[in-house]
């Protein structure tokens, strides 16, 4: 019996010692296996951070061009790839006195149905490509420059945004500038007007027989107040026509008998400079939509110049063309002048610019001519350049799209 | 019978010149210094031909013009607008209400003023 129980008990302690050594292994994996969980957890976490960073990034940024476009002075249309609306900031609804809500989603002719929608839709629809500045009044009060450009965005279908920038300022201080111009007219002419009477009436002997001297003095007098006159007349041109950034109404003209006219009316001048004015026109030339007095103005201030800074004898070759292809108006001129400088041809259209050899040729002129006359034919969307060589001569030409 | 013009100009030196212009020529000149008395004038004295300033104390050149035209007794008197307005618009304007010519003060001489006179009476 003991015996059997020492084998009994030795048996135990073996068995307890296995279980002992056992349970320490056990432990061990279960302590690896802990570390291991937490190694991971806090990868994940990691990771989910990471995630979590890149997400309010990407929040603000949205925020930040939402806010942008939210509070940006200029209304902001976007269209989608099929022409519906997808995004009015405040500001266009605003201009166009509509709620978001109410337009998102409409294609652009649902949207010719809401009330101020109609003239915008109809210039949307009518132009096809970009547009860049058109003028359109909305409503009374309320002139938009309106411009449409495609965002193209990498793997993503094109969209497009309509910007309406507000230029009824602009346009009124235009309006107030050509009432004052108006006024100022008015009021230097008329006392000239006076005196230009009285002379004249005396010259006629309206008031009595003069003497040949009395008569002398008094025409020149005469001639003085003419001098005076022009002058004005010339100064108010000037203003009126403004930096020629704004055309003040478009009609279709036709553009050969506005260079006729033109023409007809400089004819003495450049007789009086012996120069001779040679105007001709190759193929048809269609009537074109422009500001009839502003591309007046052009021409006239291009002859001029052309006659002013020529030399006696010399020619004036006017051309006028049609390119069909381009669906433009060509205007080119050639005189055989006195011809601009190579250092002074980068700023022969700067405002007050005058070239060395014209200001040597005639002292007086107000470097606003040419300025002016790029402003017209750039708000017309022409372009305008020249040649030119030191003494041979100038030739500038224009082009006036038909549109 | 002289012809009768009537002269609507609120400026007295430059009215006085031209009425002695016409006198000179023998027409009958009626004068008026405001937009109000120039219409009443055309209505009671039926003129052969009507100069119009158009910046005149009270109402204008431009609704005198308006007014003659409108009024059957006067619409066929034809109107010189004489001005020193000179702006496109302007001349447009007084054009398209019915004015037979526009001349600009300062451009002209009352000789030549008579001689557009003489070519519509």
């Amino acid at each position: 019996m003991t015996k059997e129980l020492k084998e009994l008990k030795a048996e135990l302690v073996a068995k307890t010692k296995k279980l002992k050594e056992l349970s320490k292994t056990l432990d061990e994996q279960v302590k690896k296996r802990t570390k291991e969980l937490e190694d991971s957890r806090r990868a994940l976490m990691n990771i989910l951070e990471d995630v979590q960073e890149a997400q309010k990034k990407t929040e603000e940024e949205k925020n930040k061009t939402l806010a942008v476009i939210s509070n940006f002075t200029d209304g902001l249309l976007v269209f989608d790839k099929e022409n519906k609306l997808s995004l009015i900031n405040p500001q266009a609804e605003i201009f166009l006195e509509i709620k978001a809500k109410k337009v998102i989603g409409k294609s652009l002719s649902e949207l010719g149905n809401f009330s101020n929608f109609p003239s915008l839709v109809r210039l949307l629809i009518k132009e096809d490509k970009e547009i860049f500045r058109k003028e359109l009044t909305l409503k009374k009060n309320l002139i938009l420059e309106i411009s449409r450009v495609t965002i193209e965005r990498p793997k993503k279908e094109n969209e497009t945004l309509v910007i309406l920038h507000n230029i009824t300022r602009e346009k009124t201080v235009e309006k107030m500038k050509s009432d004052f111009v108006s006024l100022a007219a008015h009021q230097l002419r008329t006392p000239l007007s006076g005196i230009k009477w009285g002379l004249n009436m005396i010259l006629e002997g309206d008031f009595g027989k003069i003497t040949e001297e009395q008569k002398d003095i008094l025409e020149k007098t005469y001639f003085t107040n003419e001098r005076m006159i022009t002058l004005i007349g010339e100064l108010l041109d000037i203003t009126r026509i403004e930096e020629g950034r704004f055309l003040y109404k478009s009609t279709k003209e036709n553009i050969v008998e506005i260079t006729e006219k033109v023409i007809d009316l400089l004819e003495r001048i450049a007789q009086k400079q012996k120069i001779k004015i040679e105007f001709s026109i190759e193929e048809d030339i269609p009537e074109v939509k422009i500001d009839r007095e502003k591309i007046s103005f052009c021409i006239q201030n291009l002859i001029e110049n052309a006659i002013i800074y020529n030399n006696p004898g010399g020619k004036v070759t006017i051309l006028l063309k049609y390119d069909k292809t381009k669906n433009q108006i060509l205007f080119s001129i050639k005189d055989t002048g006195i011809g601009i400088l190579k250092d002074d041809q980068d700023r022969i259209f700067s405002k007050f610019f005058r070239g060395v050899l014209a200001m040597k040729k005639e002292t007086v002129g107000s470097g606003l001519g040419l300025f002016v006359t790029k402003n017209v034919i750039e708000a017309h969307e022409g372009k305008i350049w020249f040649e030119s060589e030191e003494g041979k001569g100038s030739t500038f030409y224009f082009t006036l799209p038909i549109t | 019978m002289p012809k009768k013009i009537l002269i609507i100009e609120d400026d007295r030196y430059l009215k006085e010149l031209i009425v002695k212009k016409l006198k000179k020529e023998k027409f009958e000149v009626l004068e008026a210094v405001d937009g109000q008395e120039g219409f009443k004038k055309a209505k009671e004295e039926k003129p052969n031909l009507i100069l119009l300033d158009l910046i005149l104390p009270g109402t204008d050149g431009y609704t005198v013009l308006s007014q003659i035209k409108a009024d059957p007794e006067t619409s066929s008197i034809p109107v010189i607008i004489i001005s020193n307005l000179g702006q496109i618009q302007e001349i447009q304007k007084g054009l398209k209400l019915g004015a037979v010519d526009y001349l600009i003060k300062a451009h002209f001489t009352p000789e030549k003023i008579i001689e557009k006179v003489k070519r519509f009476v």
